[in-house]
Protein backbone atom coordinates (compact mmCIF):
# COMPACT_ATOMS: atom_id res chain seq x y z
CA UNK A 1 0.00 0.00 0.00
CA UNK A 2 2.82 2.74 0.66
CA UNK A 3 3.87 1.89 -3.20
CA UNK A 4 0.57 2.41 -4.13
CA UNK A 5 0.27 5.45 -2.31
CA UNK A 6 4.10 6.86 -2.64
CA UNK A 7 4.67 7.13 1.32
CA UNK A 8 6.81 5.89 4.09
CA UNK A 9 9.92 3.84 3.42
CA UNK A 10 9.50 0.60 1.57
CA UNK A 11 11.47 -2.26 1.07
CA UNK A 12 13.14 -1.09 -1.55
CA UNK A 13 17.10 -2.85 -1.37
CA UNK A 14 16.36 -3.64 2.19
CA UNK A 15 15.63 -7.95 3.11
CA UNK A 16 13.62 -8.18 6.14
CA UNK A 17 13.75 -11.52 7.52
CA UNK A 18 11.83 -12.90 10.24
CA UNK A 19 12.66 -15.94 12.43
CA UNK A 20 9.40 -16.50 13.81
CA UNK A 21 10.93 -19.36 16.51
CA UNK A 22 13.28 -16.81 18.39
CA UNK A 23 10.47 -13.99 17.61
CA UNK A 24 13.64 -12.18 15.85
CA UNK A 25 13.70 -9.61 12.92
CA UNK A 26 16.27 -8.88 11.07
CA UNK A 27 17.16 -6.52 8.40
CA UNK A 28 19.36 -7.02 5.74
CA UNK A 29 20.73 -3.58 3.53
CA UNK A 30 21.16 -5.02 -0.38
CA UNK A 31 23.45 -3.39 -3.23
CA UNK A 32 23.03 -3.22 -6.46
CA UNK A 33 25.25 -5.85 -8.37
CA UNK A 34 27.29 -4.38 -11.21
CA UNK A 35 28.23 -7.42 -12.28
CA UNK A 36 24.26 -9.20 -12.17
CA UNK A 37 22.83 -11.07 -14.79
CA UNK A 38 20.41 -8.69 -14.99
CA UNK A 39 20.58 -5.39 -13.87
CA UNK A 40 24.40 -5.19 -13.68
CA UNK A 41 26.27 -2.82 -16.37
CA UNK A 42 26.91 -5.48 -18.78
CA UNK A 43 23.56 -7.58 -18.67
CA UNK A 44 23.36 -11.30 -20.47
CA UNK A 45 19.85 -11.41 -19.96
CA UNK A 46 18.30 -8.91 -21.99
CA UNK A 47 14.61 -11.06 -22.55
CA UNK A 48 13.12 -13.81 -21.23
CA UNK A 49 14.96 -16.77 -23.35
CA UNK A 50 16.79 -18.08 -20.61
CA UNK A 51 13.39 -19.27 -19.08
CA UNK A 52 13.10 -21.09 -22.01
CA UNK A 53 15.97 -23.83 -21.34
CA UNK A 54 13.61 -25.81 -19.10
CA UNK A 55 12.82 -25.87 -16.02
CA UNK A 56 15.80 -25.28 -13.29
CA UNK A 57 18.06 -24.24 -16.11
CA UNK A 58 17.25 -20.47 -15.85
CA UNK A 59 20.74 -19.65 -16.43
CA UNK A 60 24.06 -21.00 -18.27
CA UNK A 61 26.69 -19.58 -15.69
CA UNK A 62 27.57 -21.24 -12.54
CA UNK A 63 25.10 -21.64 -9.91
CA UNK A 64 27.23 -22.44 -6.96
CA UNK A 65 28.88 -18.60 -6.65
CA UNK A 66 25.73 -16.88 -6.47
CA UNK A 67 24.56 -19.35 -3.60
CA UNK A 68 27.92 -18.74 -1.70
CA UNK A 69 27.18 -15.33 -2.09
CA UNK A 70 23.56 -15.54 -0.60
CA UNK A 71 24.97 -17.64 2.08
CA UNK A 72 27.64 -15.80 3.14
CA UNK A 73 24.79 -12.84 3.72
CA UNK A 74 23.77 -15.30 5.76
CA UNK A 75 20.04 -15.61 4.14
CA UNK A 76 19.20 -18.65 2.38
CA UNK A 77 16.68 -17.93 -0.49
CA UNK A 78 13.42 -19.67 -0.22
CA UNK A 79 10.33 -20.50 -2.81
CA UNK A 80 7.68 -21.21 -0.39
CA UNK A 81 4.80 -19.08 -0.80
CA UNK B 1 -6.84 50.84 -11.55
CA UNK B 2 -4.63 47.47 -12.85
CA UNK B 3 -5.58 45.73 -16.04
CA UNK B 4 -5.75 42.03 -15.90
CA UNK B 5 -2.88 42.41 -18.52
CA UNK B 6 -0.95 43.97 -15.93
CA UNK B 7 -1.27 42.59 -13.18
CA UNK B 8 -0.42 39.37 -15.04
CA UNK B 9 2.65 40.64 -16.44
CA UNK B 10 3.50 41.72 -12.72
CA UNK B 11 2.93 37.99 -11.78
CA UNK B 12 5.43 36.79 -14.36
CA UNK B 13 8.31 38.94 -13.20
CA UNK B 14 8.16 37.20 -9.78
CA UNK B 15 7.10 33.66 -10.81
CA UNK B 16 8.68 31.51 -13.14
CA UNK B 17 6.86 29.21 -15.60
CA UNK B 18 7.84 25.93 -16.76
CA UNK B 19 6.37 23.51 -19.37
CA UNK B 20 4.69 20.29 -18.96
CA UNK B 21 7.59 18.47 -19.99
CA UNK B 22 9.95 19.67 -18.01
CA UNK B 23 7.55 19.66 -15.27
CA UNK B 24 6.90 15.86 -15.84
CA UNK B 25 10.72 15.63 -15.83
CA UNK B 26 10.71 16.77 -12.15
CA UNK B 27 7.97 14.54 -10.93
CA UNK B 28 9.63 11.67 -12.34
CA UNK B 29 12.82 12.44 -10.50
CA UNK B 30 11.22 12.26 -7.30
CA UNK B 31 11.65 15.90 -6.69
CA UNK B 32 9.82 16.19 -3.13
CA UNK B 33 7.35 19.32 -5.05
CA UNK B 34 3.91 19.93 -4.12
CA UNK B 35 1.50 20.26 -7.00
CA UNK B 36 -1.45 22.09 -6.58
CA UNK B 37 -4.61 22.22 -8.99
CA UNK B 38 -5.79 25.69 -8.33
CA UNK B 39 -8.99 25.15 -10.31
CA UNK B 40 -12.39 24.29 -8.82
CA UNK B 41 -13.32 20.38 -7.52
CA UNK B 42 -15.40 19.73 -10.48
CA UNK B 43 -12.76 20.81 -12.77
CA UNK B 44 -10.18 18.63 -10.57
CA UNK B 45 -12.75 16.01 -10.61
CA UNK B 46 -13.25 15.92 -14.57
CA UNK B 47 -9.62 15.29 -14.87
CA UNK B 48 -6.12 16.25 -13.13
CA UNK B 49 -2.60 15.74 -12.91
CA UNK B 50 -0.98 13.03 -10.50
CA UNK B 51 0.01 13.36 -7.72
CA UNK B 52 -1.72 16.87 -7.91
CA UNK B 53 -3.51 18.21 -4.74
CA UNK B 54 -6.94 20.23 -5.34
CA UNK B 55 -7.13 23.48 -2.96
CA UNK B 56 -9.02 25.86 -5.52
CA UNK B 57 -8.32 29.28 -5.31
CA UNK B 58 -10.27 30.76 -3.24
CA UNK B 59 -9.28 28.62 -0.56
CA UNK B 60 -5.76 29.20 -1.57
CA UNK B 61 -4.24 31.00 1.24
CA UNK B 62 -6.50 29.14 3.69
CA UNK B 63 -5.28 25.87 2.64
CA UNK B 64 -1.74 26.09 1.61
CA UNK B 65 0.15 25.61 5.04
CA UNK B 66 -1.59 21.99 5.38
CA UNK B 67 0.09 21.25 1.63
CA UNK B 68 3.78 22.84 2.48
CA UNK B 69 4.78 24.24 5.63
CA UNK B 70 7.73 25.04 5.14
CA UNK B 71 8.42 28.06 2.85
CA UNK B 72 11.13 26.51 1.25
CA UNK B 73 8.90 23.62 -0.32
CA UNK B 74 9.23 23.31 -3.69
CA UNK B 75 5.49 24.03 -5.27
CA UNK B 76 3.81 24.01 -8.71
CA UNK B 77 0.96 25.56 -9.30
CA UNK B 78 -2.07 24.74 -12.44
CA UNK B 79 -4.80 25.43 -13.75
CA UNK B 80 -6.69 25.27 -17.19
CA UNK B 81 -4.75 27.64 -19.23
CA UNK B 82 -1.79 29.09 -16.53
CA UNK B 83 -3.73 32.42 -15.97
CA UNK B 84 -5.30 31.44 -12.89
CA UNK B 85 -2.99 29.66 -11.77
CA UNK B 86 -0.26 32.81 -12.41
CA UNK B 87 -2.09 35.04 -10.32
CA UNK B 88 -2.28 32.10 -7.17
CA UNK B 89 1.26 31.88 -7.29
CA UNK B 90 2.19 35.59 -7.21
CA UNK B 91 0.10 35.34 -3.86
CA UNK B 92 2.37 32.70 -2.51
CA UNK B 93 5.16 34.24 -3.46
CA UNK B 94 3.67 37.19 -1.49
CA UNK B 95 3.19 34.48 1.53
CA UNK B 96 6.56 34.01 1.23
CA UNK B 97 7.20 31.03 -0.31
CA UNK B 98 10.44 30.94 -2.11
CA UNK B 99 10.32 28.00 -4.65
CA UNK B 100 6.84 28.49 -6.63
CA UNK B 101 6.61 27.60 -10.14
CA UNK B 102 3.56 27.96 -12.78
CA UNK B 103 2.93 25.13 -14.95
CA UNK B 104 2.57 27.01 -18.77
CA UNK B 105 -0.74 26.30 -20.24
CA UNK B 106 -1.82 24.50 -17.44
CA UNK B 107 -3.49 21.29 -17.54
CA UNK B 108 -4.95 22.27 -21.13
CA UNK B 109 -1.47 22.03 -22.62
CA UNK B 110 -0.28 18.97 -20.31
CA UNK B 111 -3.54 16.96 -21.88
CA UNK B 112 -2.71 18.17 -25.04
CA UNK B 113 1.00 17.08 -25.24
CA UNK B 114 -0.33 13.44 -24.56
CA UNK B 115 1.30 13.76 -20.99
CA UNK B 116 -0.91 11.27 -18.31
CA UNK B 117 -4.36 12.26 -16.49
CA UNK B 118 -6.32 10.37 -13.97
CA UNK B 119 -9.81 10.87 -13.70
CA UNK B 120 -11.79 10.30 -10.08
CA UNK B 121 -15.07 8.98 -9.79
CA UNK B 122 -16.78 11.02 -6.67
CA UNK B 123 -17.20 8.14 -3.67
CA UNK B 124 -20.05 7.14 -2.69
CA UNK B 125 -21.47 7.50 0.64
CA UNK B 126 -20.88 3.38 1.49
CA UNK B 127 -17.34 3.73 0.35
CA UNK B 128 -17.43 7.35 2.60
CA UNK B 129 -18.14 5.24 5.33
CA UNK B 130 -16.16 2.13 4.77
CA UNK B 131 -12.88 4.08 4.17
CA UNK B 132 -13.60 6.76 6.66
CA UNK B 133 -10.45 4.84 8.85
CA UNK B 134 -8.07 5.74 5.99
CA UNK B 135 -9.30 9.24 5.73
CA UNK B 136 -8.09 9.59 9.59
CA UNK B 137 -4.63 9.18 8.75
CA UNK B 138 -2.86 12.37 6.90
CA UNK B 139 -0.67 9.79 4.71
CA UNK B 140 -4.03 8.87 3.17
CA UNK B 141 -7.13 10.70 3.19
CA UNK B 142 -9.55 10.86 0.52
CA UNK B 143 -6.57 11.73 -2.11
CA UNK B 144 -4.59 8.22 -1.02
CA UNK B 145 -8.22 6.55 -0.82
CA UNK B 146 -8.86 7.40 -4.45
CA UNK B 147 -5.50 6.61 -5.62
CA UNK B 148 -5.46 3.08 -3.78
CA UNK B 149 -8.92 2.79 -5.98
CA UNK B 150 -7.56 3.47 -8.60
CA UNK B 151 -4.51 1.02 -8.50
CA UNK B 152 -3.79 -2.30 -10.20
CA UNK B 153 -2.33 -5.07 -8.11
CA UNK B 154 -1.05 -8.67 -9.37
CA UNK B 155 -0.68 -11.28 -7.05
CA UNK B 156 1.17 -14.23 -8.15
CA UNK B 157 -0.39 -16.74 -6.25
CA UNK B 158 -3.41 -17.32 -3.83
CA UNK B 159 -1.83 -19.22 -1.44
CA UNK B 160 0.36 -18.74 2.03
CA UNK B 161 1.75 -15.40 1.02
CA UNK B 162 -1.46 -14.49 -1.57
CA UNK B 163 -4.18 -15.24 0.80
CA UNK B 164 -3.02 -12.46 3.52
CA UNK B 165 -2.10 -10.51 0.67
CA UNK B 166 -5.32 -10.44 -1.23
CA UNK B 167 -7.47 -10.23 1.99
CA UNK B 168 -5.64 -7.41 3.47
CA UNK B 169 -5.29 -4.90 -0.24
CA UNK B 170 -8.74 -6.00 -1.06
CA UNK B 171 -9.98 -4.78 2.18
CA UNK B 172 -8.00 -1.82 2.13
CA UNK B 173 -9.86 -0.86 -1.55
CA UNK B 174 -7.30 -1.47 -4.06
CA UNK B 175 -9.36 -1.08 -7.08
CA UNK B 176 -8.37 -3.89 -9.20
CA UNK B 177 -6.79 -6.95 -8.50
CA UNK B 178 -5.48 -9.80 -10.72
CA UNK B 179 -5.03 -13.34 -8.64
CA UNK B 180 -3.10 -15.99 -10.18
CA UNK B 181 -2.96 -19.12 -9.57
CA UNK B 182 -3.75 -22.50 -11.39
CA UNK B 183 -4.00 -24.80 -8.55
CA UNK B 184 -7.26 -25.76 -6.90
CA UNK B 185 -7.90 -25.98 -3.03
CA UNK B 186 -6.49 -28.86 -1.40
CA UNK B 187 -7.98 -29.78 2.08
CA UNK B 188 -4.42 -29.39 3.51
CA UNK B 189 -3.89 -25.90 2.68
CA UNK B 190 -6.69 -24.21 4.49
CA UNK B 191 -4.81 -24.21 7.91
CA UNK B 192 -2.91 -21.52 6.59
CA UNK B 193 -4.34 -20.13 3.25
CA UNK B 194 -6.92 -17.98 4.41
CA UNK B 195 -8.70 -16.85 1.25
CA UNK B 196 -10.16 -20.16 1.33
CA UNK B 197 -12.86 -22.31 3.14
CA UNK B 198 -13.63 -26.04 3.31
CA UNK B 199 -17.02 -25.52 1.56
CA UNK B 200 -14.11 -24.58 -1.60
CA UNK B 201 -12.11 -27.59 -1.30
CA UNK B 202 -11.40 -29.11 -4.89
CA UNK B 203 -12.31 -25.74 -6.88
CA UNK B 204 -9.73 -23.58 -8.18
CA UNK B 205 -7.98 -21.18 -5.92
CA UNK B 206 -8.89 -18.15 -7.96
CA UNK B 207 -12.80 -19.12 -8.01
CA UNK B 208 -12.26 -19.24 -4.59
CA UNK B 209 -10.25 -16.39 -3.81
CA UNK B 210 -12.05 -14.20 -6.23
CA UNK B 211 -15.66 -15.02 -3.80
CA UNK B 212 -13.93 -14.39 -0.75
CA UNK B 213 -12.59 -11.01 -2.02
CA UNK B 214 -16.15 -9.72 -3.30
CA UNK B 215 -17.44 -10.74 -0.31
CA UNK B 216 -15.30 -8.75 1.78
CA UNK B 217 -15.35 -5.86 -0.54
CA UNK B 218 -17.36 -5.17 -3.45
CA UNK B 219 -15.17 -2.22 -4.54
CA UNK B 220 -12.46 -4.35 -5.90
CA UNK B 221 -12.64 -5.47 -9.62
CA UNK B 222 -11.12 -9.10 -9.46
CA UNK B 223 -9.58 -10.75 -12.17
CA UNK B 224 -9.56 -14.48 -12.01
CA UNK B 225 -6.14 -15.64 -14.10
CA UNK B 226 -6.72 -19.47 -13.64
CA UNK B 227 -3.34 -19.97 -14.81
CA UNK B 228 0.12 -21.00 -14.39
CA UNK B 229 2.38 -17.86 -15.02
CA UNK B 230 5.02 -18.93 -17.66
CA UNK B 231 7.29 -17.26 -20.08
CA UNK B 232 4.65 -16.59 -22.46
CA UNK B 233 1.91 -15.52 -20.74
CA UNK B 234 4.23 -13.44 -18.62
CA UNK B 235 4.91 -9.53 -20.08
CA UNK B 236 1.53 -9.60 -21.41
CA UNK B 237 -0.34 -10.02 -18.69
CA UNK B 238 2.01 -8.07 -16.34
CA UNK B 239 1.70 -4.81 -17.80
CA UNK B 240 -1.34 -3.81 -16.73
CA UNK B 241 -0.90 -3.55 -13.50
CA UNK B 242 0.78 -0.86 -11.28
CA UNK B 243 2.54 -3.53 -8.77
CA UNK B 244 3.57 -7.20 -8.53
CA UNK B 245 3.04 -9.42 -5.43
CA UNK B 246 5.67 -12.41 -5.93
CA UNK B 247 3.66 -15.08 -3.20
CA UNK B 248 4.53 -18.23 -6.00
CA UNK B 249 6.37 -21.45 -4.57
CA UNK B 250 8.78 -22.04 -6.78
CA UNK B 251 12.21 -20.87 -7.68
CA UNK B 252 11.35 -21.01 -11.70
CA UNK B 253 8.63 -18.67 -10.65
CA UNK B 254 10.21 -16.89 -8.69
CA UNK B 255 13.71 -16.28 -11.37
CA UNK B 256 10.74 -15.64 -14.18
CA UNK B 257 8.57 -13.14 -12.21
CA UNK B 258 12.02 -11.04 -11.28
CA UNK B 259 13.53 -11.11 -15.06
CA UNK B 260 9.76 -10.01 -16.60
CA UNK B 261 9.45 -7.42 -13.75
CA UNK B 262 12.95 -5.89 -14.49
CA UNK B 263 12.14 -5.98 -18.00
CA UNK B 264 8.89 -4.55 -18.48
CA UNK B 265 10.15 -1.91 -15.57
CA UNK B 266 7.35 -3.01 -12.91
CA UNK B 267 7.91 -3.40 -9.10
CA UNK B 268 7.72 -6.36 -7.63
CA UNK B 269 6.76 -7.07 -4.16
CA UNK B 270 8.69 -10.28 -2.74
CA UNK B 271 7.77 -12.42 -0.26
CA UNK B 272 8.89 -16.39 0.47
CA UNK B 273 8.65 -18.22 3.94
CA UNK B 274 10.31 -21.95 4.54
CA UNK B 275 8.64 -23.59 7.69
CA UNK B 276 9.32 -20.64 10.01
CA UNK B 277 11.16 -18.19 8.32
CA UNK B 278 10.11 -15.48 6.21
CA UNK B 279 11.88 -13.07 4.25
CA UNK B 280 10.53 -10.16 2.33
CA UNK B 281 11.84 -7.03 0.52
CA UNK B 282 10.72 -5.00 -2.48
CA UNK B 283 12.72 -4.99 -5.99
CA UNK B 284 11.94 -2.03 -7.89
CA UNK B 285 13.99 -1.56 -11.22
CA UNK B 286 16.95 0.74 -11.34
CA UNK B 287 16.04 1.78 -7.98
CA UNK B 288 17.56 -1.21 -5.95
CA UNK B 289 19.01 -4.95 -6.62
CA UNK B 290 16.58 -7.47 -8.04
CA UNK B 291 16.59 -10.46 -7.23
CA UNK B 292 19.58 -11.85 -8.59
CA UNK B 293 21.74 -9.14 -7.19
CA UNK B 294 21.32 -10.99 -4.05
CA UNK B 295 21.23 -14.86 -6.19
CA UNK B 296 22.44 -14.91 -9.44
CA UNK B 297 21.22 -17.87 -10.52
CA UNK B 298 18.57 -20.77 -9.31
CA UNK B 299 20.16 -23.11 -6.71
CA UNK B 300 20.73 -26.55 -8.35
CA UNK B 301 17.59 -28.99 -7.54
CA UNK B 302 17.35 -30.50 -4.36
CA UNK B 303 19.72 -27.60 -2.25
CA UNK B 304 17.14 -26.14 -1.15
CA UNK B 305 13.73 -27.00 -0.51
CA UNK B 306 10.67 -25.16 -2.16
Amino acid sequence: MKLLLGIGEPLIGRLLTYDAMGMRFREVRLRRDPKCPLCGTSPTITDLAVHRNGAGAACDVSTTDGHREGVAAGVTPKAGG
Amino acid sequence: MKTLKEMLAEARQVVPEQGPADVKKRIDAGEPLVLIDVRDPDEYRDGFIEPATNISRGFLEFRIGGAASDPATPIVLYCQSGLRSMLASKVLKDLGYENVTNLQGGFQKWAQSGLPVVKDRPMNADQIQRYSRHFLLNQVGEKGQRKLLRSKVLLIGAGGLGSPTALYLAAAGVGTMGLMDGDVVDVSNLQRQILHTTANVGRPKVESGTEMIRALNPDVNVIPLPTRITVDNVMDIIKDYDLIVDGSDNFETRYLMNDACYLAGKTNVHGSIFQFEGMATVFAPNQGPCYRCLYPTPPPPGLVPS
